[in-house]
Order: structure tokens, then sequence, then C-alpha cells
């Protein structure tokens, strides 16, 4: 009975939480941080020991309330950033972030600026078809 | 003794690619038309003989003592010849030499034709010297083994079997855009006649490619065992580049084709897609990452490689920058038309494409800084996700907005049905699903594109009814289906990464597992041996709905490869799959198996989007060989006027 009891209480690698909620938010912790042996997997994916083991102590902090950047940080403090598959928002981490839409505003403020000087009301729109017609 | 030929005919191959790009650059005429059709044939030969080898288990020739082996069944041997570096190196020179062959066949002989020949016959020489010299999978081994290594057996699997030829076709067939890319620059012509004779080829190889990246994907989902499809993962990222530059290339190529404009871009898109596919297997061969897809890794081979991507990249960006400037813009219009929401929709695709370069290569950069960090799921989700979900918002009013200028007010008319099903329905689906919020911008993206371009097509069809509807021009079902494809994709993406629900059970013989109103009775596992592994397979009977079936997921162990596999059950319902995979036995209780159960609600959506927009790219293609014809049939009607149009000028005469 008493073995029963703590075999529920005891958090298994691979045997889900009990609330539903917290269990979701450990899956998706699982599918950010990183297998520390394996090739390029998250640990939610990997079958090595150690992913077991991850997945284990990931369930237990969610289980115990910590919160997902308290989950991120403890294991980036034993393993480095690299064990996050989300980059940091510090430092060139945050260059990583704000790049993409720099590069689309920039480029497409560009190419705004250029076309919308020239708005040519006089012009009259020409169908598919009229367009089809005049190709060769 | 047929290693030996093979050798040899690649030889002739490397001969006859190298005269090919000769010819290309001077004469041109029949004997090129030859030459090029008989590299194709010589390399297809070659190719042909490494099979042989693999069927007929050759093991005196190391590639096929290293990834074929005697228990495999031989429909994996012949999938092994190019599971492998250097089998898949030739698989390459044969796609490459194909795409010479069929351009010489298919394409009107002219100046241009002859001079892509001829880079083509340059690229192809580059690979051949490249297999024969650095990994020539001919290569004999002495004392020959009693028996070999085996394919990995994580790809002895019908569907990654098929993925290599599948993704080659359209990661090389891009060369062929490069070359006639590069022949147009060489010409200094990049006018509509350029783009209406690139775009076929762009379509082939493009579609081509995304079948190749779906199977992949749908390969990882079963065969990894625990239901991912994508994992932003550097391989994959590699196939992605060329797909989206790709994608803007199909349709810069329509204002280049039927108005003139954005020649430069369109000519610079398509030197970048092969670039990216060169950059691609540089990274995935290279060792500079690792994963599944990295064989045989070879710092050198990495050099050779890096080598001959900056060589072929400088020089066609040098060729660019030479002619560019002198290549004429096209006819004016106002932002607000076809023509500007092509452009923007050049913008999202290749700040796109950048950003997944940049999400793939900063790592390794960062590695040689000593920092390290990883960059995955999380990222892409936060900022490619929303990018594209902004880009599919145009992607309705796009198809509908006239060339030129277009009106707002009628696409408002015309559209806002659309728009408000598709925000009420998302707001449903968060109801429904629930789970995340993300559910809402998803359905609300894909569903709108979905209605919109009905709307469209109903547009089209117009009031002549159900008569018409077979009557429309392949082009106009191409473009329908495909961006159908599309909003069925994100749906059915969404859905599935936001709602999938997985759990793991410890059960014993006769115990029982419920979720989702589903039963799941685990009887035990029994044993079952395939032709190169042994399986242990669990018997599990499934009850919904008062109907009772019985699965057996596996796991499966390769001997010789020492490797274990699972091979998942999975149930399709109207919904989405079930999914059960066996894992491990309890280490304190034999008798006790980890049992993994998931449900991947829409995954099929996500298959049936990728395949309606192969399909959709292969219908616009349809329509160009069917106008072709046409265009043939008219021009023999009036012979001595077309026939000398263009071409015959020397290179470079026109500006």
């Amino acid at each position: 009975m008493i073995a029963a009891l703590v075999m529920a209480i005891a958090v298994s690698g691979d045997l889900p939480l009990a609330d539903p909620e917290k269990e979701a938010r450990a899956q998706s912790l699982m599918r950010e941080i990183r297998c520390v042996v394996c090739e390029n997997e998250p640990v939610s994916q990997s079958t090595a020991d150690i992913a077991v083991d991850m997945r284990r102590v990931i369930r237990q902090q969610v289980m115990e309330g910590d919160t997902n950047d308290e989950v991120r940080k403890y294991f980036s403090d034993r393993y480095g950033q690299f064990v996050l598959f989300r980059p940091p928002v510090t430092g060139l981490g945050l260059l990583l972030w704000v790049f993409p839409f720099l590069l689309l505003l920039g480029a497409g403020g560009a190419i705004a600026a250029r076309l919308s000087r020239t708005r040519k009301k006089h012009l009259a729109p020409l169908a598919d078809d009229q367009v089809d017609d005049s190709a060769r | 003794m047929i290693a030996e030929l093979g050798h040899l005919l690649a030889f002739l191959a490397l001969a006859s690619a190298a005269s090919q790009s000769l010819l290309g650059f001077t004469t041109g005429g029949v004997a090129l038309r030859r030459l090029s059709i008989a590299t194709g044939v010589l390399t297809f030969a070659a190719f042909l003989c490494l099979i042989y080898a693999f069927v007929t288990l050759d093991f005196s020739v190391w590639a096929v003592a290293h990834y074929a082996s005697s228990l495999q069944p031989i429909i994996y041997r012949v999938a092994a010849a190019w599971g492998n570096h250097e089998g898949s190196m030739l698989l390459w020179c044969l796609i490459m030499s194909g795409y010479g062959a069929a351009a010489a066949i298919f394409m009107r002989a002219d100046v241009l034709r002859d001079r892509a020949l001829g880079v083509q016959g340059l690229l192809t020489t580059a690979s051949l010297v490249y297999l024969l010299f650095a990994s020539s999978p001919f290569a004999r081994l002495f004392p020959a083994p009693l028996d070999g290594g085996g394919l990995n057996p994580l790809l002895q699997d019908p569907t990654v079997a098929l993925h290599p030829p599948m993704l080659y076709l359209g990661y090389v067939g891009m060369s062929f855009v490069f070359s006639i890319a590069a022949a147009g620059l060489i010409n200094g012509k990049i006018d509509r006649e350029w783009a209406k004779r690139t775009r076929p080829w762009v379509l082939v190889a493009w579609s081509a490619l995304t079948i190749g990246i779906a199977l992949g994907a749908i390969w990882a989902y079963y065969e990894l065992g625990w239901g991912g499809w994508w994992f932003w993962d550097p391989v994959e990222n590699a196939s992605f580049m060329p797909w989206l530059v790709g994608a803007a290339l199909i349709h810069s190529l329509i204002v280049t084709e039927k108005r003139g404009g954005m020649a430069a871009w369109t000519v610079f898109l398509a030197v970048l897609a092969f670039c990216l596919s060169m950059l691609g297997t540089f990274l995935v061969r290279s060792g500079v990452m690792t994963s599944v897809h990295a064989f045989a890794v070879d710092p050198k081979r990495g050099l050779i490689l890096l080598a001959g991507l900056t060589i072929a990249g400088a020089s066609a960006l040098a060729l660019y920058a030479w002619r560019a400037p002198k290549l004429m813009a096209g006819p004016e219009f106002d932002p607000v038309s076809r023509e500007g929401a092509l452009v923007l929709n050049n913008l999202f695709l290749s700040v796109g494409a950048a950003l997944v370069l940049i999400g793939t290569v900063t790592p390794m950069f960062a590695q040689a800084l000593n920092i390290s960090i990883s960059i995955g799921e999380p990222y892409f989700q936060l900022t490619f996700a929303p990018m594209m979900a902004v880009l599919l918002l145009f992607l309705p009013l796009a198809q509908q907005a006239t060339w030129r200028r277009a009106e707002i007010s009628p696409l408002v008319r015309r559209l806002w049905p659309a728009a408000l099903i598709a925000l009420v329905a998302s707001v449903a689906a968060y109801f429904v699903v629930g789970k995340s919020i993300w559910i809402v911008p998803g359905v609300l993206v894909g569903l709108w594109v979905v209605l919109g371009v009905g709307t469209d097509f109903a547009k089209r069809v117009g009031p002549g009814g159900l008569g018409r509807v077979f009557r429309l021009p392949l082009s106009v079902w191409g473009m329908t289906l495909a961006h159908i494809g599309i909003g069925l994709f994100v749906i059915g993406a969404t859905t599935e990464t936001v709602a999938r629900q997985e759990r793991t059970f410890a059960l014993g013989p006769g115990q029982s597992a419920h979720m989702f109103n589903w039963d799941f009775r685990f009887d035990g596992v029994s044993d079952g041996d395939g032709p190169n592994y042994y399986a242990t397979r669990a018997n599990i009977s499934i009850t919904h709905d008062g109907k009772t079936t019985i699965i057996h997921p596996e796991k499966r162990f390769y001997s010789v490869a020492s490797t274990s596999t699972t091979e998942v059950s999975i149930r399709k319902t109207l919904e989405g799959d079930v999914y059960v995979a066996l894992g491990d036995t309890l280490r304190d209780e034999p008798g006790v198996w980890r049992i993994r159960i998931a449900k991947h609600p829409l995954i099929d959506w996500v298959w049936g989007g990728a395949l309606l927009i192969a399909l959709g790219g292969f219908m616009s293609l349809a329509s160009r060989i069917r106008r072709r014809e046409r265009v043939t049939e008219a021009a023999a009607e009036t012979p001595p006027a077309v026939a000398t149009g263009d071409g015959g000028e020397p290179a470079g005469a026109t500006a």
C-alpha cells in the first residue's frame, strides 16, 4: 500500500503529471530543452538515458510550481545556453530575435518609399486575360 | 567487373560533360544536343552499374560493403545505393545531367539553350570530377568482407527510400534554373521570352522539392516514434531555404513573363536558389553539423564543396553585377496592383529565407567564437511563423488584384464574407480546441486563404456554372490548388502543434489505458522476426464506439547495425491520427511496458496541404506544356517570321 503510494507521488521520467495543465507545460518545455548527448534533438524525442532524466527533472520542477523561466534557467546554469533551443533575448541573442524584423522593415520600407513616391493613379487596370493576350 | 564498367562510364560521362560545356559556349547545334543527351545517358548507365553492385551484393565495392547487407530486402539494397555519401553524389550527377538531357530534348534550339547547356555542362563536369576524384562510389575494397554493414535501419522504409531522389530532383533541379539564368545573363537578355522558358524548369524542380521535403516530414512523423514532423533542424532548413527562394522565384517570374518587370531581381533569385542548394549540401556533408544525413563526414570533402560553392556563386554574382544594371526596367505600375502584391510576396519570402539562413548558420559561427547557443523550434515559431502569416493575409487580395493598378473596393466587396467566416471560425476554434491562443491566428489565416482563393475561383468560373470549371486554364487550377494547399497546411500545422496530446502509460499484461474516449488494452508482447531484425510486437486492442481492433506497435532491433527502431501503429480518424508507440520495459518490472499514446489532430491536412502545393506546381507546368504545343502549331502555320525571332546574335551583343 505504502509502496504504491510512493510510486504514485514520485515523478517518473516518462509518466505524466496528474494535473493536465502542468503536464502540458512540462511537455512544451521538453520540446525546447535540448538533449545534451544527442544530435540536435530536444529531450522530448530522445531515448537516451540522460534525456529520460532531464524529462524527470522538468516534470519535477513543473510539479513543484517553478515557472518556465526558472526551469530554463536551471538547465542553462548547468549546461549553458546550448541546452535551450530558444536563444536568449540578451546580447547577441537579442540581435538574432530582432534582425529578421529589422530586415523586413528596412527592405520593405525602401521598396515602399520607392514605389509610393510614384503613385500612378492615371494607369488603367489590366485584367488577367488582357495581360495574357499581350504576351507572346 | 560491373563496378569498373560503372567507373568507366562515369569517366565517359565526364568527357561528354566537358565537351558539352565547350560546345555550349561555342558552336552549339545538333552536336551539343546529342552530347547533352549522351552525358545524361552515360551517367544513368553508371548509376545502373552501382545499383547492380548493390543488388548483387558485390562486397568488394567499398560502398556496398558499408551500406548493404545480405539480410536486406532487395528494395532497400537499391535504396542503399543512394543512402550513402558516394552513391548520393552519383545520384546528384545523374539528376544534374538528366536536367541537361531533358533541356536538350525539350528546349527550342537557340543561343539561350546552347549557353544554358554549356553552363549545365560545366556544373556537371565539376560534380563528376568531385565524384570521381574525391568520393567514388566504385572504389574497391581488398580483401572483400563476407557481408556488409547494411543501410542505417532508420532509413529502411519505403518513404525515405524515395525521399532522396525527390529531394534531389528539386535541389539539384535548381542547377538548371541557375544555368538558364547564367545563360540569359551571358546573352544579356532577361526578358519575357526568357522568363517564359525558365518557368517550367523552376516549376518541376520546386514541386519535386515540395514532395521531397514532405516525404522527409512524413517519415520523421512515423519512424522516429514520437510524432514530430518538423524540427527546424539545420538539415531540414537546408532544404527549406531553396524551397522558399524557389517559391519567390515562381512568383517573380510571373511579373517578368507577363509584364517584363523585375527582371534583375528574378534572375538574382534564380542564381540564389541553386547557391542555397549547394550551401545546404555543404552544411550537411561537410561535418560542420551532425545529423542523420551526414553519412561520411570528411573535412576535405567539405572544403571541396565549399570551394565549388564559392566559385559557382561568385562567378554567377560577378556575371550578375556586370549585366544587371543593363537590364531594362519593366513598364510602370502603381504600388496597389498585382505587380505590387507580387513584390510584397517576394519581400516576405526572401526575408523568410534569410531568417532561416540566419537561424541555421548562427550557432555554427557562434561556436567558432566559443559561444555555444542553440536555435530551434521556439525561435522559428515566434519569428518565421508570424511573418508568413502576415504574407498569407495578403494572398487572396493579391490573387484578385488587377495588373498595373488595382481598385481596392471591389476586392473588399468580394472578399468580406470570406474574411468574416474565417474570423468567426477562428474564434470558435479557440473555444472548441482550446489549449492555446495561437490556434486563432492559424485558423484565421488558413481559412481566409482557403475561402478567399475559393471566392476567386468562383469568380473566374463565373455564371457559366459547372461546365466552365473544367474549361478554366490549367494555370488557374494550379494556382488555386497550390494556394488552397497552403491554407489547409497552415490550419493543419497550427492545430497539430497546438492541440497534439500525448501520454505515456506503464502497462502490464491485461491492463488498460483510457484516453480521449478510446480504450487501449495491453495484452503483452510477442516476438516477430523480419528479414534483418528481431521485433518485439505489442498486442493492444483498441475499443472505440463499441468497435474493437487490434494493433501491433513494434520495437525492432537490427543486429547488423545493432540499432533499435520503433514502428508505431497509427489509427486514422476524421479528427486526426491516434498514434501508439511501444517504449521500453520498466527496469524493475520486466512485464510492464511503457506505451506512448498520442493524438495528432488534423495531421493529414499537413500532408494533404503539401501534396496540393506540389500538385498545383505540376498543373501549372502542364499548362506550360499545353501552351507550348499550341504555340508550336501556330508557329507551324506562319513559319518564317517567328523562326528567326531571337537567338542568333553573338553572346553579349544585346543588353
